[in-house]
C-alpha cells in the first residue's frame, strides 16, 4: 500500500493547481490547454476510485451477453469478442441482450469520464 | 514582423492592385486560428472610403482539404440560391501576399461564438423559433442549387450517398484503437435501415450547426466555414445541425440549442425544399456515430505522435459520450 495522499487525491490536488494558481497564470491558447489538463485530472480522479468496480462490472456483463465465461480475458479481449459476434451476422436477440448491457458499460465510463451527460434521456427524439 | 503586421502588408499591396487605388489596411484582428484556416478581420481604406472585409487564409498550402477557390465558389453558389453567405470579392492560390491562398468576404456583423448565440437568444423573445425555420429555409435554399453547377473538384459521392457514408464509419470502427461494441451494434443497425437513396442530389454545407453561424438580434445573417461542402444527400445537413453536441447543453431545443426540429423543418418546406423524415433520422444517427468515431481518431493522432496535443488526448475520453447519444437515439431499435 502507498502511503496517503492516494491517487485520487493527489490527482485533485494537480487539478487544484492547474485551474486555480496556474490558470490565473496563464492566457490565450495555453490558457485553454490547462483548462483541459485540469478537466483530465479529475477525470483520473475519478477513474482512481470508480475505474476498479467498473472493470469488474463491465467483465461480467459482457460475459453474459456473449454467454460465455471470461476465461482469463480481460474487458479488451471480451469486448472484441462481442463486436466479432455482432458482425457474424443479424442476431437481434444477440443485440436485445446486448443493448442495456452497453449502455450500462457506457454509463459507468461516464461516471468517470463525464458525469451528468447521461440526465439527457433523448425522449422525443427516438426513431419511430 | 507580426502576423497581423505581414498580413496587412499583403493584403495591402494586393488589393491596392485589384482596385487599382492606393489602399491602407487598418484595424486587423485574427477572429480564429483553426488548424486549417485563419480568418482576418480587417477595414481597407482607400480614398476616404472604409470597406469591412475578411480574409480566410490557408497557411500552409499543402493542407488544404479542398482548393481555396473551390471553397469561394461554394460561397458564390450558395449565395446565388438565395442562401445567407458573406460575399466573396476575390479568391487567389497566390500563396506570395500572406503565406498562403486566400480569399475575401465581406465581413458581417455578428454573434458566432455559441454560448454568446444562446445568450443572444435567452435575452431576445422569439429569435430561436425564428433562427430555427430561417435555419431550415438557408438549408432549402442551398439544396435548390444546381449541383451540377458546383466547381468539379467538389467532393461528391460515388454512389449511394447514405452507403458511401456508412462505408466511411464501418472503416474508422475497424481502425479503431479499442474495440466498441455499442458503435458496432449501432453502424449494424443503420446498415440494416439505410433508407433508399435520395431522388436529387444536392449541395451540401457539410458543417451547418451553431458555430458556424453569425447571427444578430434579427436573426441568421450568414453560415460560415464551408471548408467541408460537398454533394451528397440534403437530408445530411439537416441531421447535422440538430446534433447534441451543437446545442451546448441546451438539450431540449434540438436545433443549435435555440429551436425545435418542427420549426426548422416548417422554414425548410417554406422555402420549397423536400423534407425526409427516415433520412433525416438516419443522419442524426450516423452523424453522432461519425462524430464519435472522429474523436477516437483524434485520440489516435496524439497517440501515434502525428498530432500531440493534449486536447486530441481529451478527446479520446469523449467517446462515451458519443456511445451513449448514439445507444439513446437507436434504442426503440432495439426494443429498449
Amino acid at each position: 500500500m502507498q502511503d496517503r495522499p492516494t491517487a485520487s487525491e493527489l490527482l485533485a490536488t494537480i487539478a487544484d493547481l492547474l485551474e486555480g494558481d496556474v490558470l490565473a497564470a496563464t492566457k490565450g491558447g495555453l490558457q485553454h490547454n490547462v483548462r483541459v489538463a485540469g478537466n483530465l485530472c479529475r477525470i483520473l480522479e475519478r477513474e482512481a476510485q470508480l475505474g476498479p468496480a467498473h472493470e469488474a462490472r463491465e467483465i461480467a456483463l459482457l460475459t453474459e451477453v456473449l454467454g460465455e465465461p471470461a476465461g482469463g480475458r480481460g474487458a479488451r479481449e471480451l469486448s472484441a469478442a462481442l463486436c466479432a459476434r455482432l458482425d457474424a451476422g443479424h442476431d437481434a436477440a444477440l443485440e436485445r441482450r446486448a443493448f442495456p448491457a452497453l449502455l450500462e458499460i457506457v454509463r459507468g465510463k461516464l461516471a468517470i469520464a463525464k458525469p451528468g451527460h447521461d440526465d439527457y434521456d433523448f425522449a422525443g427524439e427516438q426513431l419511430r | 514582423m507580426s502576423v497581423i503586421d505581414e498580413t496587412s502588408k499583403g493584403l495591402a499591396a494586393f488589393l491596392s492592385q485589384q482596385w487599382g487605388k492606393q489602399v491602407a489596411i487598418e484595424n486587423m484582428t485574427q477572429a480564429s486560428a483553426g488548424a486549417r484556416r485563419r480568418n482576418m478581420l480587417f477595414d481597407a481604406v482607400a480614398g476616404g472610403e472604409r470597406t469591412k472585409l475578411v480574409a480566410t487564409i490557408v497557411p500552409f498550402a499543402a493542407m488544404q482539404l479542398n482548393p481555396i477557390e473551390v471553397e469561394a465558389s461554394n460561397l458564390q453558389l450558395a449565395e446565388a440560391a438565395g442562401m445567407p453567405v458573406p460575399h466573396v470579392h476575390f479568391a487567389t492560390s497566390d500563396t506570395s501576399c500572406v503565406g498562403g491562398p486566400f480569399f475575401i468576404t465581406t465581413q458581417i456583423a455578428g454573434e458566432t461564438i455559441p454560448r454568446q448565440v444562446l445568450r443572444l437568444v435567452e435575452k431576445t423573445p422569439g429569435l430561436g423559433a425564428k433562427m430555427a425555420r430561417q435555419c431550415g429555409a438557408a438549408l432549402a435554399r442551398l439544396h435548390s442549387a444546381d449541383a451540377a453547377r458546383a466547381h468539379p473538384l467538389v467532393p461528391r459521392p460515388a454512389g449511394h450517398p447514405l452507403e458511401t457514408a456508412l462505408a466511411v464509419s464501418r472503416r474508422s470502427i475497424d481502425e479503431l484503437l479499442q474495440p466498441s461494441p455499442a458503435f458496432t451494434l449501432c453502424l449494424n443497425w443503420l446498415k440494416r435501415n439505410i433508407p433508399p437513396a435520395p431522388k436529387r442530389i444536392t449541395v451540401v454545407h457539410g458543417d451547418f450547426r451553431n458555430g458556424n453561424l453569425i447571427v444578430g438580434a434579427d436573426g441568421l445573417r450568414a453560415s460560415l466555414d464551408w471548408e467541408g461542402c460537398h454533394l451528397g444527400d440534403p437530408m445530411e445537413d439537416c441531421g447535422w445541425v440538430v446534433q447534441r453536441m451543437w446545442r451546448f447543453r441546451n438539450d431540449a431545443l434540438e436545433v443549435g440549442g435555440f429551436g425545435s426540429v418542427a420549426d426548422m423543418r416548417a422554414g425548410y418546406q417554406e422555402a420549397g425544399g423536400e423534407w425526409d423524415e427516415a433520412r433525416f433520422q438516419w443522419w442524426k444517427a450516423q452523424g453522432t456515430l461519425r462524430w464519435g468515431l472522429g474523436l477516437a481518431g483524434q485520440a489516435k493522432q496524439h497517440l501515434d505522435g502525428s498530432v500531440p496535443s493534449i486536447v486530441l488526448a481529451a478527446s479520446g475520453r469523449r467517446v462515451a459520450e458519443l456511445e451513449y447519444d448514439t445507444l439513446m437515439l437507436l434504442r426503440r431499435g432495439f426494443g429498449a
